[in-house]
């Protein structure tokens, strides 16, 4: 109380002081140009001088000024002003938003601003409206096609399914690795990892899904290991900073938007309509095959009644989705707030699929004094839905007879309804999986600065779920005649429960030496800890049918698995700047591991980078605005996960049997003398603006080596151990990545802003332990023998996928590389030689991704539309291999025709030996046995890996603001109307479901075999959005 | 800018505290989940358990090779002798064997005798399955870690290992042990007397191998014979349970869900049904499934179904019989198999024991898998298969021990020491190019040995014999 009362004498003294000192006194209101709404917090300053002042929440502003002198108005976001003073009383201005601010504030470790300009790494930011705008509920999704070198993926089209994100290449050689970069809210890393189902793939939710993209203000993306260094080992991958959305001085706001949308399948394979169910040709309504009959024309003859149904599209549905959001926001100057609620709701494309989000937000800031701040942030969400066995549903529409009307799936007894297949509609509505996450973050955020030159900084927070799954597959209903979706049927109750806790304090020392030279100096201490538990319980066999749960279920087994990892990290930041015109920053950290052998388990690592303006040092032509070039060297340590050293014993999955366990010596041995990753990575770059910012081009160059790679080996299992966890083998990422924007047209009422962004990797495996020939990332089931295999082999790069192909004359049998150039060889029975070795038929790792996004606003309108694109990738299509083995694919329509294949006989002479098609007896007498399509297609590999390069419509949006004279009479401060669609697929070769879907889940590296993933689908949305 | 250390004395104590306090507040990496020890009972479960297991998984690799299965698809790749690369089988067995040598090392240590004497037997079973599949396979460098790359060892040299150990077996199960062998033992219950039995009863299975070899002593055989198996009491086999059924009725559970497999091979059958050997065999319905019209058909190895289609044409493994009961038994080494082995030692040294032992196991077998005493009767009096001292021949002992060693690896290394030489055993169709028209000897080294460690593995062809198989 008594120094609040000194402070505050002292403060009116002050006050009255400067009152004396008054010549002339010039006060006014400044409103941005957008809104015409005041603008608070705008620097007034008085040039060459240290005079100034800030204007409050309503916008005024009072300063003295000498007639002569300049005023300048600058706020971020907006262009800076200088006005002569002409000695009048009252100066109100308009600031002009300015949409490249030179100035441009950007955060990075630990929720520091940091101005852009500053920066020796690339960095870029996506803001609020970029990221609704995208209209994906999942916050990794929304960063599609928006930022260079930034690779995202949808695993599917399921509501809630999981999306991966990787910046700049894979980093790791461990295939269950997490390449994926650290996520980071208002300064406290979170988790966003995805944990997949076990058995059949049931499309996941990432953690970061849990997020509310509607809460959020920016998205920073820091992408090398330089702008990581002060994360430390979690962000070896990069990071991406997220900051929520925080309450402002002024009035209170409200605001309100709904949406609704609706989803439906953006690509469809191409397929056969003309034969029905049945074996060589021969009708049979109970076969279990759904396409090798007769022709439709022919069946009709048999039996009139039988129809070819579309089941592709008639087991699916239209999704839709509903999402309500409601926010209020305010404060003054000692107190801010912002609170938020939301709720959306999911249904998929297949039955049965759902997923809902449920968010509550609440932040705030008090400043207690000029030297006390405290803000905290809580965000407590409910996740979850039914997950179908999407893998499966889809398999089971491969076998499903289009001659049998799919949604007839149920009897009047609740059994299925089936000609003898399993339906899939059935399956997905039974067979259940439903999850619920309850999630809480939180953080709370002190800073102390007792000087000018010294603040304190503590800043902790936690990141708390709950995911509870029960995965039901119901047995036998006890009805005769049944067919049940399991012989026995199972429970299985998952509990998860994950805590994070994060506490990092760090002291901040700045000082202006001269006029020219500053520094700013950060020393810390963070503390990381993740506790992890996970119970399953399964109970198989049901006492009572449809009664599910574990205490009637005939057979228990349980399983448990904890983890915990702390992190210990010490850093310290020096940042020098140099007249506005040189900035150096070197950073150095050294991390203590719990996951390391004692002794092995600190380790350091150092950066350093550099930022010139050379715009500012030397006189450029007017068109020249900015240019700067930096360059950065970055060391990132790495450690590993919890539990891996050494050797112990584990008790199979199989036991209790009989009342006794048995136990095995765990396949894994982690060496003794385990030490950390070390990631050496070195970029340089250019920032160029032209025309007063209204063209920029950034180019940067990168290059990262990561050796020592903590992999587990394989080793042969007569040593003792099938894995050894040991330091093995470097990789190296290079690439560039180009960003050219500009503002073609800018009027009072019409803007253009265009942005395009591309970035090329290039990935290679240097080396892997010695003795050690391969690592084997993922492979995926192929019918006859055509089963793909990622490998991973020395000098070649990330993701090549290996498998059968046609056997080509002349090819060099030391070419691990598939000759295609080179003709196919016919064998004597007049069809294609099957190469059954395994040769590289493509790769999974695309060297082009990029987006093209254009922003056109009209007075009131608004259109944009944001196209992203990959190419130089290829995929595994498994889909296409069932549809071949099956008779499902266009293609196989010329299944009753005589051709000569191609090719030349293994002497080199050209084939001529005509051949049929089909299958049993043919035209000439012969017999082709099941025929072509599955004694030779489905079994060579080489049909189904694919090239998977894509162009697509991210999103297109067309938006109205309602303008004053509609508002006036509208009891809202602002309305908007606007109208989005998604996932439009522009151009692709690939032949089926949206090339991007994947079964394994964002969590897996083996993106590039499809699976039999959840449809990609494309959505168009309704949005309206109130402010009060 | 002045730094007062005194201001900020705590702070720095405070930093400098967190770091002598690291150490501890970071040793938290002892695994809660895996136990560094374990106890030697749940390694003896686990033995016993994986042994059983090891056996359907070597069986099931060999049936298409003997002809007891044929392939459902036509050319594949294990019914036409291709080189199929057993990852899964050959870790199989080097797990077991790891924890087989971990339960004796810690059976030494706790002078549990018995414990040790029957993972000696145990390693030797397992070791055996492997040398008699590949050879020359890595053994005296494995288990222990004491290289990540161990060398091949001789497979003549194991086989004087194989026998060692099962001599050591023998002698620590006659001795007092500090714990005893119970219910953990999924084969015997932990019955010293027969795993001894057991023991003898291996070590005539395998002196027996060295029939084409100049080491053959049949005399030895016989005398080991002499503490074997005394009845079909005595048999070594694992019956299966509730929650982990038998695995070859799981084959004819998942067949029956068209995930094909367990198809009878023409060659079984034929032998069974009189075409080959004129004398219908009451075995054959207690073994294998008919077709829907009640009919026993076989399907061609190497040919595959051809037009027939996916069920009910022709003979498959179905649930329920005899082998493939839910909680049936595995059969690891049984008295019927003592017999023949009898039969064939005894065959140059005393033809009347070898005849008699021959009657006997069939006998042995026949009752074993319940067929009714008239019926045993009735065939074993049939002159087709009592033909008579004088008329008995080896091939009888090859044929009638084929019959009882049914989905049982053993019955490879006979189909090897006696050439295939069955009557009408044809080979497959579509046979590999690469056998030149010749059945294979041995199996290819697994594609994980060779990409893990390829340094030591042996170049073989398919045609190149194990030790015993000259």
């Amino acid at each position: 109380m008594k120094l609040k009362t000194s402070v505050m004498a002292f403060l009116a003294i002050f006050h009255f002081a400067t009152l004396l000192a008054q010549e002339n006194s010039v006060s006014g209101l400044i409103t941005g140009s957008e809104n015409g709404e005041p603008l608070s917090g705008v620097n007034v300053l008085i040039k060459g001088t240290n005079r100034g002042t800030i204007t409050d929440f309503d916008g005024n502003y009072q300063i003295n000024v000498q007639s002569g002198e300049t005023i300048v108005f600058s706020s971020l976001g907006f262009e800076t002003q200088e006005i002569p003073y002409t000695g009048q009383s009252t100066l109100d201005v308009t600031l002009v938003a300015d949409l490249e601010s030179l100035d441009e504030v950007v955060v990075t470790s630990f929720g520091i601003e940091q101005e852009k300009k500053s920066l020796g790494y690339a960095v870029q930011e996506i803001d609020s409206e970029e990221i609704t705008k995208t209209k994906q509920q999942n916050l990794v999704s929304t960063l599609q096609g928006q930022a260079a070198g930034v690779q995202v993926t949808n695993s599917g089209g399921a509501p809630g399914m999981s999306a991966r994100i990787i910046i700049r290449g894979v980093n790791s050689l461990d295939p269950s690795a997490d390449n994926q970069p650290l996520f980071v809210i208002d300064g406290v890393p979170i988790d966003n990892s995805t944990i997949e189902s076990n058995g059949t793939p049931r499309g996941l939710s990432n953690r970061a899904a849990d997020i509310n993209p509607n809460d959020i203000e920016s998205l920073n993306i820091l992408k090398g290991a330089a702008a990581t260094a002060l994360y430390g080992v979690r962000a070896a991958n990069g990071a991406v900073i997220i900051t929520t959305k925080k309450g402002k001085a002024g009035k209170v706001r409200i605001n309100f938007n709904t949406s609704i949308g609706f989803d439906e399948i953006n690509q469809f394979p191409d397929f056969q309509e003309t034969y029905g169910q049945g074996f060589s040709g021969e009708y049979n309504p109970d076969s279990f095959w759904p396409n090798w009959g007769p022709s439709m024309e022919e069946i009709n003859q048999i039996d009139p009644d039988v129809r070819f149904h579309d089941i592709w599209d008639d087991a699916m549905r239209t999704g839709v989705q509903i999402d309500n959001n409601i926010s209020i926001s305010g404060g003054n100057e000692k107190a801010t707030f912002y609170g938020s609620l939301g709720r959306l709701d999911q249904e998929g494309i297949i039955p049965f699929s759902d997923w809902g989000r449920t968010s509550a937000k609440l932040s705030g800031e008090v400043k207690f004094n000029e030297k006390f701040k405290f803000s905290g942030n809580i965000n407590y969400t409910v996740t979850g839905g039914n997950r179908v066995p999407h893998d499966r549903f889809m398999e089971r529409l491969v076998y499903w007879a289009p001659n049998h009307d799919v949604e007839d799936y149920i009897n009047p007894d609740g059994t299925m309804k089936t000609y003898g297949n399993t339906n899939p509609i059935y399956d997905a509505r039974f067979s259940t999986f439903e999850d619920e996450v309850n999630r809480t973050v939180g953080n709370l955020r002190f800073v102390y600065s007792p000087f000018e030159w010294l603040d304190l900084t503590y800043l902790i927070g936690t990141d708390y779920y709950s995911d509870n799954r029960t995965e039901i597959t119901p047995g036998p209903l006890g009805i005769d005649g049944e067919n049940p979706l399991s012989s026995t049927g199972f429970i299985t109750e998952t509990r998860i429960n994950s805590r994070d806790i994060n506490s990092n304090f760090f002291i901040t020392l700045k000082n202006a030496w001269t006029e020219k030279l500053n520094t700013t100096l950060r020393i810390g201490n963070d503390v990381f800890e993740r506790d992890y538990e996970r119970v399953d319980a399964t109970g198989v066999d049901f006492v009572i049918p449809e009664f599910y749960d574990l205490s009637y279920a005939t057979q228990i087994s349980n399983s448990q698995d904890k983890r915990k990892r702390r992190l210990v990290g010490l850093y310290g930041d020096l940042m020098i700047s140099y007249d506005e015109m040189l900035f150096l920053n070197i950073t150095a950290r050294n991390d203590w591991t719990s996951t390391l052998p004692i002794g092995n388990n600190s380790f350091f690592y150092p950066s350093v980078n550099l930022g010139y303006v050379f715009t500012e040092s030397f006189e450029q032509p007017d068109w020249f605005t900015f240019g700067k070039l930096r360059g950065s060297w970055a060391e990132v340590g790495k450690d590993t996960n919890p539990y891996l050293i050494g050797q112990t014993y584990a008790s199979p999955g199989v036991y209790p049997l009989g009342g006794q366990v048995g136990f095995t010596r765990f396949s894994q041995f982690g060496d003794l003398e385990l030490k950390p990753e070390e990631t050496t990575a070195i970029e340089f770059g250019t920032d160029l603006r032209f025309f007063e910012n209204r063209l920029g081009l950034d180019i940067t160059w990168y290059k990262s080596n990561s050796k020592d790679q903590i992999i587990p080996v394989p080793v042969s299992e007569s040593a003792g151990f099938s894995t050894f966890v040991t330091n093995a083998g470097e990789i190296e990422n290079r690439g560039w990545e180009f960003i050219l924007r500009g503002t073609p047209v800018k009027s009072e009422n019409f803007r253009w802003d265009v942005s395009f962004n591309a970035a090329y990797n290039q990935n290679e495996v240097k080396s892997i332990r010695e003795g050690i020939e391969e690592i084997v990332v993922g492979s995926q089931f192929g019918y006859g023998g055509s089963s793909v295999t990622i490998k991973l082999l020395e000098g070649e790069p990330y993701g090549n996928i290996f498998g059968t192909s046609y056997s080509r004359l002349g090819a060099d049998p030391d070419n691990i590389y598939l000759s295609e150039g080179l003709p196919i060889i016919i064998g004597e029975d007049g069809f294609p030689d099957r190469n059954g070795s395994q040769l590289v038929l493509g790769n999974t790792t695309p060297k082009w991704i990029g987006g093209l996004k254009n922003d056109f606003t009209y007075k009131g309108f608004d259109f944009s539309f944001l196209i992203d694109f990959r190419s130089g990738v290829e995929q595994y299509n498994q889909y296409d291999n069932f549809y071949s083995a099956f008779g499902i694919a266009e293609y196989t329509l010329n299944r009753n025709e005589t051709i000569v294949f191609d090719g030349v006989l293994a002497d080199g002479s050209p084939n001529t030996q005509p051949v049929w098609l089909g299958q049993g007896e043919g035209p000439d007498g012969r017999n082709y046995g099941a025929g072509f399509y599955r004694n030779t297609y489905r079994t060579i590999s080489e049909n189904f890996v694919q090239d998977a390069s894509f162009i697509k419509l991210r999103n297109i949006t067309l938006g109205y603001n309602f303008q004053d004279n509609v508002l006036n009479v509208l009891p809202f401060e602002s309305a908007r109307l606007s109208v989005a669609a998604n996932n439009i697929i522009l151009y692709t070769p690939w032949d089926g479901f949206d090339p991007e879907s994947f079964s394994a889940g964002a969590g897996g590296n083996a993106t590039g075999l499809t699976g039999l993933g959840y449809p990609g689908v494309r959505s168009v949305f309704f949005t309206l959005n109130l402010g009060l | 800018m002045k730094f007062n250390i005194n201001k900020y004395k705590y702070v720095i104590l405070a930093l400098v505290f967190s770091l002598v306090s690291c150490d501890d507040y970071l040793d938290i990496n002892d695994n809660p989940n895996n136990p560094t020890d374990a106890p030697l009972a749940g390694l003896m479960v686990n033995s016993t358990y994986e042994s059983s297991q090891n056996t359907f998984r070597m069986g099931n690799i060999t049936t298409n090779y003997v002809q007891y299965l044929a392939s459902p698809n036509e050319a594949s790749a294990s019914d036409v002798m291709e080189p199929v690369s057993y990852s899964g089988t050959w870790s199989a067995l080097y797990n077991v064997m790891t924890d087989i040598n971990d339960l004796i090392i810690k059976a030494q240590n706790e002078e549990a005798n018995h414990y040790e004497g029957i993972g000696q037997i145990l390693m030797a079973y397992n070791l055996a399955l492997a040398v008699d599949a590949w050879g020359d396979v890595p053994y005296s460098e494995g288990f222990n870690f004491v290289t990540v790359t161990p060398s091949y060892d001789d497979d003549a040299q194991l086989y004087s290992e194989i026998l060692s150990l099962l001599d050591s077996g023998i002698a620590n199960l006659s001795m007092e042990t500090t714990a005893s062998v119970g219910g953990d033992d999924f084969i015997y219950n932990g019955n010293p007397d027969q795993w001894m039995k057991f023991a003898y009863m291996l070590k005539a299975r395998y002196l027996n191998h060295y029939s084409e070899t100049g080491n053959y002593d049949p005399t030895a055989v016989l005398s080991a014979l002499e503490n074997g198996f005394e009845s079909n009491d005595d048999d070594a086999q694992m019956e299966y349970f509730v929650e982990s059924i038998n695995p070859w009725a799981d084959v004819a559970i998942d067949n029956a869900n068209l995930f094909l497999g367990g198809w009878i091979s023409e060659q079984f059958i034929e032998s069974m049904d009189g075409t080959i050997y004129g004398v219908e065999d009451p075995r054959l319905p207690l073994m294998v499934g008919a077709t829907d019209e009640g009919e026993y058909i076989g399907t061609v190895n190497g040919a595959g179904r051809g037009d027939a289609p996916e069920q009910g044409a022709r003979s498959v493994l179905e649930e329920g019989d005899f082998y493939t009961t839910r909680q049936g038994p595995v059969l690891i080494a049984t008295y019927a198999e003592q017999k023949f082995i009898e039969a064939e030692a005894a065959f140059g040294l005393d033809k009347a024991r070898s005849y008699q032992a021959y009657l006997d196991g069939i006998r042995a077998h026949m009752t074993k898998i319940g067929v009714e005493s008239s019926e045993v009767e009735a065939y074993i009096n049939n002159p087709e298969v009592s033909m008579g001292v004088d008329n008995f021949t080896i091939d009888d002992i090859f044929k009638e021990k084929w019959v009882a060693l049914f989905l049982n690896p053993e019955a490879w290394v006979d189909a090897r020491r006696y050439d295939y030489n069955y009557e009408d055993f044809d080979l497959p169709e579509n046979l590999n190019p690469d056998l030149n028209g010749m059945f294979l000897r041995r199996l290819a080294y697994p594609d994980s040995e060779v990409s893990r460690n390829g340094n030591n593995v042996p170049d073989v062809t398919l045609l190149d014999p194990v030790f015993w198989d000259e």
